[in-house]
């Protein structure tokens, strides 16, 4: 539901019945102050850049289709109808990284892929998140000693969620998503654009 | 006319890849002249890993391999040192083991077939494949707490008894997946799209086949009758009653339908199994090599030692993994840990085919022909 | 027959011992008659090259061919011993095309060169890597890291500063 185009001679504000469109939004708590103002047959919402900007970059993560081993089976049993990432708005996996905005980077890096990752995460446009998922992508896991693996993707490009396991149960997978809809929600984008001052 | 070659690159990230894959395909307007396979990219050293771990060790790391069916993986390495070490395993861990390696065969074509019709554009078996896939992977959760990674298959048997309440589960999700493949079934296999993207799609001969490596599903679908569970028969497969299932198109459409077959063998062998499950231990209490190590002793292994050396040998162990022949080439030299251990993965050699396999088709033959192959990168690249 | 012994009938010069690698028959073999036995092998009906293997013994390389006929459901192992300095023996590959791949991949990792194989490059290692991991000399403290060229070509050096983040 966009907040922007919610068509309000339809809706009726009564102090006893919090059921409204309204009274939903506010319960997002993203948007923290909601004024409505019945002006002809308009409706006036005030809140800041960065909840309004927040709240529809959290709903529609689109993850950037790379699975590098292991865990992108896990990836798919995520994306899949028993656990249903589409339930975060994030079931559109795209195959291109210029139309998406997060990257997992799921499974083993090893040298020879890394470059390749890191081009792929330059591609993709900001903003821009990486959850790193599974033990091989964090450290290097169980291959840590081996001679072709990259000790952790998190020397290449910058990570924001890491989810343990080897590999992470969708149910984890789930958790680290949730915490980066956390990270996302409290980021200030107006504070870098000047905009709140 | 003569067109101008056009040289195109798929991968390394590619959504029909399975993995880590590059093809750098030569074109003439659309069709395929040469292609030129690329890999590595997961190339991790799990060879050389081996010779710095304990051969318990190294359990973990064959799961690691292929894996969507890691079963497999681990009785092919358990197996290789029980013969190399002259471990006797009680009757119980190898129908057990049986068990775990035929749903893991279930559930390694499950993943093929979905991954299949994704490329080929249908999204419906990916989500069905799963939904069984996850039925599966309660079990191996009951069996182990793993999903994907078990390491359960141990030397000298496995690590711990089947759990309460296995036996009735495993009955329902039989019963299920028997209706489930009768749905599969009419779902594509009478699917015109499907049959025209595939029948006479990848075609190559039986012998071209066999020079190629090809072994597993993908070659009993060029009609050669091979199973080394039926010509070099391990474990209790000579008590069971299954046939190897062979079609005889030689190509993409046939070996599909060696998947579905076999998936319906597999049920019919993990009945037989449940009926037949004996009682006992379910590892060896057998003392072997040197004494275990010293400390508190723990639930996992309780019998078997964490710390064995086998005699100085070397062996040749392979099995039929859902992809095709398996094989661990273990050398000891007498110490703690191996000498070297080679890992003769299916995935690899069936890949070998696929540019001779797709000269002349066009891009989206070269993926269907892929998908039949069933690889798994981790397996390739090792 | 044991077709270990049949070969040892047919070459009795090229046939250093025979045995049993566990259960399969085992010859071991003079590296110059490779080609000469491979091409016998074939005929016997050894359809199936299952696996190359090639091990480094410090004082010598060993390469194990593990091979099996379809028709007679028989195995063959046959076993060459290279000299540690100079690891050098015949490609198969005309014979089994499977043979391609498996050699590239021990000539990567173990570091033994075929004579006569058509591509000869590194498959599983980007090329310009140094050393082959496989061999008990390799020197595991050296991070090499892979860069791209302007072709998307592997670079590989010692250097990682172009790649990892400050």
């Amino acid at each position: 539901m966009d907040p922007l185009t919610i068509d309000t001679t339809k809706i009726k504000i009564t102090k006893k019945k919090p059921v409204t469109a309204l009274d939903k939004l506010n319960d997002t708590g993203l948007i923290s102050t909601v004024l409505a103002a019945r002006e002809r047959e308009g409706l006036i919402l005030f809140s800041t850049i960065d909840q309004i900007f927040n709240w529809a970059r959290l709903s529609s993560l689109w993850p950037v289709t790379s699975g590098l081993a292991c865990c992108a089976i896990e990836m798919m049993a995520t994306a899949m109808a028993h656990h249903d990432v589409a339930r975060f708005g994030m079931e559109i996996f795209r195959a291109s990284p210029r139309q998406a905005d997060l990257m997992f980077v799921a499974g083993t890096v090893t040298k020879r892929m890394a470059p390749r990752v890191k081009q792929l995460y330059e591609m993709m446009a900001e903003p821009k998140w990486v959850i790193s998922v599974g033990s091989c992508a964090n450290t290097g896991g169980p291959y840590h000693d081996s001679y072709s693996v990259l000790k952790g993707v998190d020397l290449i490009i910058p990570v924001d969620v890491y989810i343990p396991g080897c590999p992470p149960r969708p149910e984890a997978w789930i958790y680290g998503i949730i915490q980066l809809r956390e990270k996302i929600k409290n980021k200030g984008y107006g504070a870098k654009w000047g905009l709140n001052k | 006319m003569r067109t101008e070659e056009l040289l195109i690159n798929m991968g390394p990230v590619h959504p029909s890849t399975h993995g880590v894959l590059r093809f750098k395909l030569t074109m003439d307007g659309e069709i395929i002249r040469k292609c030129d396979i690329v890999m590595g990219y997961l190339h991790r050293g799990t060879e050389k890993l081996g010779e710095m771990k304990t051969y318990l060790q190294f359990v973990p790391y064959t799961d690691r391999l292929d894996y969507i069916s890691a079963f497999p993986n681990n009785y092919a390495y358990v197996k290789a040192v029980e013969e190399l070490a002259g471990v006797e395993v009680p009757l119980r861990a190898e129908y057990i083991r049986v068990l775990t390696l035929e749903l893991n065969r279930i559930v390694n074509h499950l993943v093929m077939l979905g991954s299949l019709l994704l490329d080929l554009g249908g999204s419906t078996m990916i989500m069905w494949g799963f939904r069984e896939r996850e039925n599966a992977l309660q079990l191996f959760e009951m069996l182990c707490g793993a999903r994907m990674t078990f390491n359960y298959i141990r030397p000298g048997g496995v690590r711990e008894d089947l759990p309460e309440g296995f036996i009735p589960k495993l009955n329902e999700f039989i019963k299920d997946m028997e209706n489930r493949i009768v749905d599969y079934e009419e779902l594509i296999s009478g699917n015109e799209i499907f049959i025209m993207r595939m029948k006479n799609i990848g075609v190559i001969s039986a012998k071209d086949a066999i020079n190629y490596g090809m072994t597993g599903p993908s070659l009993r679908g060029h009609g050669v009758n091979y199973d080394i569970r039926k010509i070099e028969p391990y474990s209790v497969y000579p008590d069971l009653d299954f046939r190897a299932c062979v079609r005889n198109e030689c190509d993409s459409f046939a070996r599909y339908m060696v998947r579905i077959d076999e998936m319906r063998e597999s049920l019919h062998i993990l009945r037989q199994v449940v009926d037949a499950m004996p009682e006992g231990k379910p590892t060896s209490q057998a003392k072997y090599g040197i004494a275990p190590m010293t400390g508190a002793p723990t639930a996992v292994s309780t019998y078997f030692p964490r710390i064995f050396t086998p005699p100085p040998g070397e062996v040749y162990s392979r099995i039929e993994a859902p992809k095709g022949e398996l094989g661990f080439y273990v050398v000891s030299d007498g110490t703690i840990k191996p000498y070297r251990i080679k890992i003769r993965s299916p995935s690899f050699c069936n890949l070998t085919a696929i540019p001779k396999m797709v000269e002349g088709l066009m891009i989206p033959d070269l993926i269907a022909a892929f998908g039949t192959i069933d690889v798994v990168l981790g397996d390739v690249d090792r | 027959m044991n077709p270990a012994e049949e070969i040892k009938q047919l070459f009795p010069g090229s046939v250093v011992s025979t045995g049993l690698q566990t259960n399969k028959p085992l010859a071991t073999i003079k590296k110059e008659d490779l080609l000469i036995i491979a091409e016998k092998v074939k005929e016997m009906g050894f359809d199936n090259l299952s696996l190359i293997t090639g091990i480094d013994y410090r004082d010598r390389f060993e390469i194990i061919y593990n091979f099996f006929s379809y028709a007679k459901k028989q195995n063959l192992v046959l076993k060459v011993i290279l000299d540690h300095d100079k690891p050098e023996v015949d490609s198969l590959e005309s014979h089994w095309k499977v043979a391609d791949w498996l050699e590239r991949e021990t000539y990567d990792l173990v570091g033994i060169k075929f004579r006569g194989h058509p591509n000869l490059k590194r498959i599983l290692l980007p090329d310009g890597w140094v050393g082959h991991p496989l061999r008990k000399d390799y020197d595991m403290g050296v991070d090499q890291f892979v860069t791209l060229g302007e072709d998307g070509e592997d670079i590989v050096s010692t250097d990682g500063s172009n790649l990892l983040r400050r």
